[in-house]
């Protein structure tokens, strides 16, 4: 098997697979690329790495034909091309596997791999289809079973009936986004097997992912994207991962630096809003999904907790909120035992939520904006005498919200939905710092906004601060958590690597805790090595 | 300055309720062009249709169609709130209307104590029926679609059983029944029986309760995202079960008061579909209890003048085709409410 | 298909000429009329008379026989109107439906099928429109009852079932467990014991007069069970084509479709109102009209068809026999009769009249299923 250093670049002369120039990509109020520059060699595994929302997806969105760049060219093998579709981009030779697999789970790998294809023959039996596809299962080097239907198969099958599927379109370029995420370590060489052999034939393959050890091991030439721009393409061999680190977050600060504003009450006395004991949390199909963790937030204090996403931030955020039940440990409120509480006894507390997908959980999308905002205090002596619900109080309400929030909302009686997602995310901050009396919960509070908008929520988690409330903001953009917390948790696969205070934080140490490299917890370093 | 159709997301009210009025007429011309189409004179069947709905006759049929469509859509539609379907109102139909005869054959008493048994057994006999549903679907997630709906072939043999064997009257029919019930439920202003102004009333207080109870509003958020509701600490699965279980035995109410109000007899086909014809009341009332009112009174009238229709020779299933226009036109109009006609400047 | 049953129907009227019958009835078999003023004359030109069928008048059965009916009352009085809806349910909607044929201004309503309350409610609220039942037992002041006397041809015919059965195991396709479905197997398996006295009787109930997808399974059934020859009382020929298929016999009700199975047909019960149908509506029209309860005779309304192919000269010959000899004024439903438990339930040496034919609701010994 070649190994990445033995490889030589292509013979001089040999134009790049792909080249992007000047790539340029707006949506309203975010610049998703701008000025992005990427060449694909043929022969070469090529890293694209970033954090979320760095304009990753964007630009790979524009490469597959999803999205039309804005300004800038797509040339492929020298000539310049415009997609105007996926079809076109799948005809020039360019394949993309998603993180999330686009399979028919029902149907068999067979008629997974032939399905939507132009060379599909027209009638054909079951017999024939899983004799073509064992044979480019052959050709192509990856093993897959043509008869077996795809919800039978383990996660790692189904990528490589994905890439087959690919493949078989005689794609040149193979994008894969996130693979190894949803792989086993040995699964995940399997795989980096696989994409050797198939660029050793002069084909290419693009390699997204933000796991700093992986793509050291994989690729061969590594770009960085950050705010939706470049910011270095380096030879792997020159690379290591403080840098890559150090490149991913990136040393300018963009935000104010909210730490220091507003008037930070004195130290309150002694006893945390919240501690978390050793707990442990399961998911719904019972996997552990935090273990063990333990956590305190004082009062007029911010606690940001950072991690990529899917790490048990989302478990973590609707533990701290009585949304999930906790299989062991000890949860306070404020002194309290609220181990055993439910979701409606911590709102009594005082405790506001701003959920992670706010259509899916916060909100009730396709009822009124009335409906949405009154959903904490619908029970409370404002709207409520005895069991009673005053639809007016509830519309005065919505009103206050709204005001507070900004938003300018022409009829109350109108679908939650029919907001802008800056908006929906306001109008349910402003609801919930209604009721933080005690402690707010922001999971990913700046998903999906503006600069502007991610402002103005940093401004109003300042306020509460400042007002004794303890804070907890989750986030993917460390930079943001920088800014605004006073002290950084750092999770990985469930557990807290680290806690430590901002203000002596090294950035490159909570990238590497990130990754699951942190020395706050030495002890997992050998599991992650592949 | 250049016209353009725009799509708003929400409709507004009073456009919505002009499009149903528009489909509502443009179904009748379809079908009167259809019926003209086969050779009837389309005009003098409308004459015919209107005379006999607006004679005595006609006006205690209706009475006596939309009293149990009004029930039967009410229990789709409260199911409906709580984002569940009940397919079941059939069965629950049958069941309620089962165990309202049970006591009236076997339990001795005045009417005056009998009928409100009667009516509690009914109420009580929906509920059960709809029981094994709602638990599978509040903790096995067991989709509620299919259970209340085979439940419905299950409570139909119910019924033709007891009424062909141990409930028989051997009085002799051509259908075999029980013995006719000992109390009816007393005629209302001599029109239709009490069953009619109960059933209203039933709509009514349910509209109160979801507009301007705790309870209501929980169950509106619930029922529209259980994921909120769970976020906002509502009990979802409590109001889950409790919804279902209403639903079924409003249907239940409305079979005890078709067996006592209306039949007398418990026999097989005694729900004359209502059951599945609540859910287009249900449906065209897009889940409104006070809508259900309309709903049901437009597929009364409807079903009875199949009845007329039938008479003139017209076929049966001519009149459910009617029935079918008037449900599609109906969804067409309320996409259609959406738009709007905006004048734009030219940018 | 017309032709054919042209055909067979003026066989059945020569037949029923040839047995001395006409098309008066005899008298023994209609209670005097109710002790009630008839109701006023109507002219031809303004009646307006309504049937309300159970079934489809395409049914080749019960529904078309009635409709036949219905034809003969047009064709003798051509400028009175007539209605008709199919298919009515026996659920409140036959309710909505007579009172429908009352709001048209019908002035006799013919249920053709015991739609009980469903019909008395309308009744006893139009007391100026005169009423027909047919099977029916609660005669009111403007409300008739007419039926036929079919134990009697089912009995001839159990007798050439008797002789052609080789197992001695009959089977029967019922609707409802009813009186004339009681009588119907009763009748059928009293005659077949006549000439094998361990012939028995398995009955399946299928909750329908009119479902030849059921009736088809239920005969399968039946046969599957070690049955080799059918009767039934259904408005179709479901269970004959079963028969047909399989190799066994069947009787059959209502009109002759022995087409559908030419080689398992034996007979069938075979109605006949027109004649009843024109007598009443002349009354009406005369202003004579006072309700009655009638129960048309073998003969006069009913009888058995012709003999199917299959059916050996012999067995014609015996079976005819004993036709003759009702028809002559020997009844075989003489105690005495068991029940299946084993009582005797018409004492030794009883006639039982035509109310208790009429009325049977029990099943005899030797039948199973009901």
């Amino acid at each position: 098997m070649p190994n990445a250093t033995e490889r030589t670049g292509p013979a001089p002369g040999t134009p790049p697979l792909v080249q992007l120039k000047g790539i340029a990509k707006y949506f309203p109020g975010v610049v998703a690329n701008q000025d992005v520059d990427l060449e694909v060699r043929p022969g070469e595994i090529h890293a694209l790495l970033g954090e979320n929302g760095a304009g990753k997806s964007t630009l790979m969105n524009i490469l597959t034909g999803i999205y039309q760049p804005d300004a800038g060219e797509i040339i492929i093998d020298g000539y310049l091309k415009t997609f105007a579709s996926p079809i076109e981009a799948i005809a020039a030779g360019i394949g993309m596997v998603h993180q999330h697999f686009k399979l028919v789970r029902a149907f068999t790998v067979a008629e997974n791999i032939h399905l939507g294809w132009s060379e599909t023959p027209r009638i054909i039996s079951p017999q024939a289809l899983e004799a073509r596809t064992a044979e480019l299962s052959a050709s192509l080097n990856l093993a897959v079973r043509p008869d077996a239907r795809v919800d039978e198969l383990s996660t790692g099958e189904q990528q490589r009936v994905e890439i087959l599927r690919v493949l078989a379109r005689h794609a040149r370029v193979l994008i894969l986004d996130e693979p190894t995420a949803v792989l086993t370590p040995s699964e995940a060489r399997e795989l980096f097997r696989a994409l050797k052999q198939f660029v050793a034939g002069g084909n290419a393959v693009i390699f997204i992912s933000h796991k700093l050890d992986e793509v050291l091991e994989i690729s061969d030439r590594i770009t960085v994207l950050r705010g939706g721009r470049r910011v270095a393409t380096e030879k792997t061999s020159t690379c290591n991962e403080k840098m890559l680190a150090k490149l991913m977050v990136g040393h300018e600060i963009v935000l104010d630096d909210l730490r220091a504003c507003g008037t930070k009450p004195v130290a309150q006395s002694g006893e945390p809003v919240v501690r978390l004991r050793d707990v442990t949390v399961h998911d719904d199909r019972g996997h552990t999904v935090l273990n063990r963790i333990s956590l305190e937030v004082a009062p007029g204090e911010i606690l940001g907790i950072a991690g990529v996403a899917g790490n048990g931030q989302k478990e973590l955020s609707e533990t701290l909120t009585g949304m999930r039940s906790i299989a062991a440990g000890q949860l306070m409120l404020g002194g309290q035992d609220f181990s055993a509480a439910g979701p409606a006894d911590f709102a009594k507390f005082g405790v506001g939520h701003i959920p992670e997908d706010r259509l899916r959980s916060g909100l009730a999308p396709a009822l009124s904006i009335t409906d949405n905002a009154v959903i904490r205090e619908y029970d409370r002596a404002s709207i409520s005498i005895g069991p009673w619900y005053r639809p007016r109080a509830a519309l005065a309400l919505a009103r206050t919200i709204a005001h507070a929030a900004s938003v300018r909302v022409p009829n109350f009686a109108m679908p939650v939905r029919n907001l802008s997602g800056g908006n929906q995310q306001r109008f349910v901050a402003r609801r919930e710092m209604r009721i933080a009396s005690k402690l707010l919960v922001a999971a990913y509070p700046s998903r999906g906004l503006d600069v502007g908008a991610i402002n103005t929520m940093m401004r109003y988690f300042v306020e509460l601060r400042d007002a004794g409330v303890g804070i907890v903001v989750i986030s993917e953009e460390l930079e943001e958590l920088l800014n605004l917390s006073d002290r950084i948790a750092v999770m990985f696969h469930g557990e807290v690597m680290g806690v430590m205070d901002t203000a002596s934080a090294d950035i490159e140490q909570i990238g590497l805790m990130m990754g699951g490299q942190g020395t706050a917890a030495p002890s997992r370093m050998g599991a992650m090595v592949h | 300055m250049a016209l353009r159709v725009q799509r708003f997301p929400s409709a507004s009210p009073s456009a919505a309720i002009a499009a149903r009025a528009v489909a509502i007429v443009l179904a009748l011309v379809t079908a009167g062009l259809l019926l003209a189409a086969a050779g009837a004179q389309p005009i003098r069947l409308g004459q015919q249709v209107l005379r006999s709905t607006f004679s005595g006759f006609g006006i205690e049929d209706v009475g006596l169609l939309v009293t149990p469509l009004i029930l039967t859509g009410l229990s789709v539609a409260v199911a409906l709130r709580i984002g569940a379907w009940n397919i079941g109102a059939e069965g629950q139909f049958y069941a309620g209307a089962f165990a309202a005869t049970g006591i009236a054959l076997f339990v001795p008493g005045p009417g005056v104590v009998m009928l409100p048994a009667m009516f509690v057994a009914g109420a009580l006999g929906g509920l059960i029926w709809i029981m094994v549903p709602t638990l599978a679907r509040a903790y096995a997630d067991v989709s509620e679609l299919i259970t209340t709906l085979l439940l419905n072939f299950v409570a139909t043999l119910l019924v033709y059983y007891v009424s062909t064997g141990p409930w028989l009257d051997p009085g002799g029919h051509a259908l075999a029944t029980t013995a006719r019930l000992k109390h009816d439920v007393p005629e209302f202003f001599g029109l239709v029986h009490w069953g009619f102004p109960i059933a209203v009333l039933l709509a009514v207080t349910l509209a109160v309760a979801f507009s301007f109870t705790h309870w209501g509003y929980e169950v509106r958020i619930a029922g529209s995202n259980a994921q909120a509701a769970k976020y906002a600490g509502m009990p979802f699965r409590r109001h889950l079960i409790v919804v279902m279980l209403l639903s079924g035995a409003i249907a239940g109410i409305a079979g005890m008061l078709e067996v006592a109000g209306t039949v007398h007899r418990l026999q097989g086909g005694i729900s004359n579909n209502f059951g599945y014809l609540g859910i287009m009341v249900a449906v065209l009332a897009r889940g409104s209890c006070i809508g259900v009112l309309a709903g049901a009174a437009l597929m009364a009238v409807i079903l009875n003048s199949g009845i007329v229709l039938q008479t003139q020779g017209v076929n049966t299933s001519t009149v459910l085709a009617i029935t079918g226009l008037i449900l599609f036109f109906t969804a067409i109009g309320d996409e259609l409410a959406h738009f709007k006609i905006t004048r734009s400047q030219p940018a | 298909m017309s032709d054919l049953r042209h055909l067979s129907r003026r066989r059945f009227l020569n037949l029923g000429a040839a047995a001395g019958s006409s098309l008066l009835l005899p008298s023994g078999l209609i209670h005097p009329a109710r002790a009630a003023t008839p109701l006023p004359a109507v002219a031809e030109q303004d009646a307006v008379i309504a049937f309300g069928h159970t079934g489809p008048v395409t049914d080749e059965g019960w529904t078309w026989s009635h409709d036949q009916g219905m034809k003969a009352v047009k064709a003798a009085f051509p400028k009175l109107k007539t209605l008709f809806v199919e298919s009515i349910p026996y659920s409140a909607d036959a309710t909505r439906t007579f009172r429908q044929f009352v709001s048209e201004n019908a002035c006799m309503v013919f249920a053709t099928s015991n739609y009980g309350d469903f019909l008395y409610d309308v009744a006893k609220r139009s007391p100026k429109v005169a009423f027909f039942e047919c099977d029916g037992r609660n005669p009111l002041d403007n409300l008739g009852t007419y039926y036929v006397a079919h134990w009697y041809p089912t009995y001839v015919t159990g007798v050439a079932a008797g002789l052609m059965s080789k197992s001695g195991k009959l089977g029967y396709v019922a609707s409802f467990p009813v009186p004339s479905v009681f009588s119907g197997t009763n009748a059928f398996l009293m005659g077949a014991r006549s000439v094998n006295p361990n012939a028995t009787m398995q009955v399946i109930t299928i909750n329908s007069w009119f479902d030849p997808q059921a009736a088809t399974q239920a005969g399968t059934a039946l046969l599957d069970n070690g049955c080799d020859l059918l009767f039934g009382i259904m408005d179709e020929a479901g269970y004959l084509q079963v028969a047909e298929k399989r190799g066994a016999k069947a009787v059959m009700w209502n009109t002759d479709i022995r087409r559908y199975g030419p080689k398992a047909y034996i007979s069938s019960i075979i109605v006949d109102f027109k004649a009843y149908y024109v007598d009443q509506v002349k009354k009406r029209l005369e202003g004579t009209w006072t309700p009655s309860t009638t129960i048309l005779p073998m003969g006069g309304g009913i009888d058995r068809d012709a003999w199917g192919e299959s059916v050996p000269e012999e067995v014609r010959k015996q079976a005819d026999a004993v036709r003759e000899k009702i028809l002559g004024g020997w009844s075989p439903f003489v105690g005495e009769i068991k029940d299946g438990k084993g009582n005797v339930k018409v004492a030794a040496g009883h006639h039982m009249s035509e109310q208790e034919l009429y009325n049977w609701d029990w099943p005899i010994a030797g039948i199973s299923g009901l």
